[in-house]
């Protein structure tokens, strides 16, 4: 399953998905947990000690590529190979559960 | 489109696309709701809306509802957390009842996770069988009954 956990701040998103994460991988599932908050907490309810969390590398911002289709419109493509970059960037935490961080947000950019 | 939100989507579309569709995705998403019209979860199959017994609150999983809809993802689970009493449950109730919201699941309220975070602890390790992780469990196994 693939699930997106939103709402107000504050509300307790954040435990409940590190506390999803860690129940589903302890019932033999592989778990990527994917941390899209601007402000990261997500390590921490999944139980990464916080020396491990500070060495976690977020996820580059060059992985999207520009492509201009036949009828001149542009748009954002993913030119990795996904499974490395989760290889390459993802924390393996409590239970097997792997973490990845989304990158910085640059609020200034248009993107 | 922000290119930290774009390239979490992107990885997301292409993990979906080429790879094992057994693993699960956990997506703890941006407080708020500029984000999700990013499209940053469009590859989800499913969200789930928290929120708590007061008004704002229960306002912004109402907007969650409807922009999930808009990403082509019909299926949101309401959430309640920090429920203490049965005024609690009557207030979420009737918001949910009044927009058509289905309820998912209940989290009580627990002040053992403020001293897990004082410690630092997550809230699973910090004392397994608590309210809080009893009823994430049961809602663990309700997204897993009912998983496509």
């Amino acid at each position: 399953m693939r699930i997106a956990i939103a709402g107000k701040g504050g509300t307790g998103k954040t435990t409940i998905a590190g506390t999803l994460a860690r129940l589903l991988a302890r019932s033999g599932r592989q778990v990527l947990a994917v941390d899209a908050d601007t402000n990261p907490n997500l390590s921490v309810t999944l139980g990464i000690p916080a020396a491990s969390a500070r060495q976690i590398v977020s996820l580059p911002l060059d992985l999207l590529e520009r492509r201009t289709d036949p009828d001149g419109a542009t748009r954002s493509v993913f030119a990795a190979d996904a499974e490395a970059v989760v290889r390459d960037y993802a924390m393996s935490g409590p239970d097997g559960v792997q973490l990845l961080m989304m990158g910085k947000v640059n609020h200034s950019g248009a993107g | 489109m922000c290119r930290a939100h774009a390239t979490v989507r992107g990885l997301i579309g292409e993990l979906v696309a080429r790879s094992n569709h057994s693993r699960d995705i956990v997506l703890d998403m941006e407080a708020g709701l500029e984000h999700l019209t990013r499209g940053t979860a469009r590859h989800v199959t499913r969200f789930l809306a928290v929120l708590e017994p007061y008004y704002r609150s229960m306002e912004t999983a109402r907007r969650v509802v409807e922009l999930a809809k808009e990403l082509n993802v019909p299926d949101v689970v309401i959430v309640a957390n920090k429920v203490r009493d049965t005024g609690d449950r009557a207030a979420i109730a009737e918001f949910c009842a009044a927009h058509d919201m289905r309820l998912g699941a209940e989290i009580p309220y627990d002040p053992v996770l403020l001293e897990a975070e004082r410690s630092g602890a997550a809230p699973i390790d910090y004392r397994q069988e608590s309210p809080v992780v009893s009823a994430v469990k049961a809602l663990a196994q309700s997204l897993q009954a009912s998983a496509a």
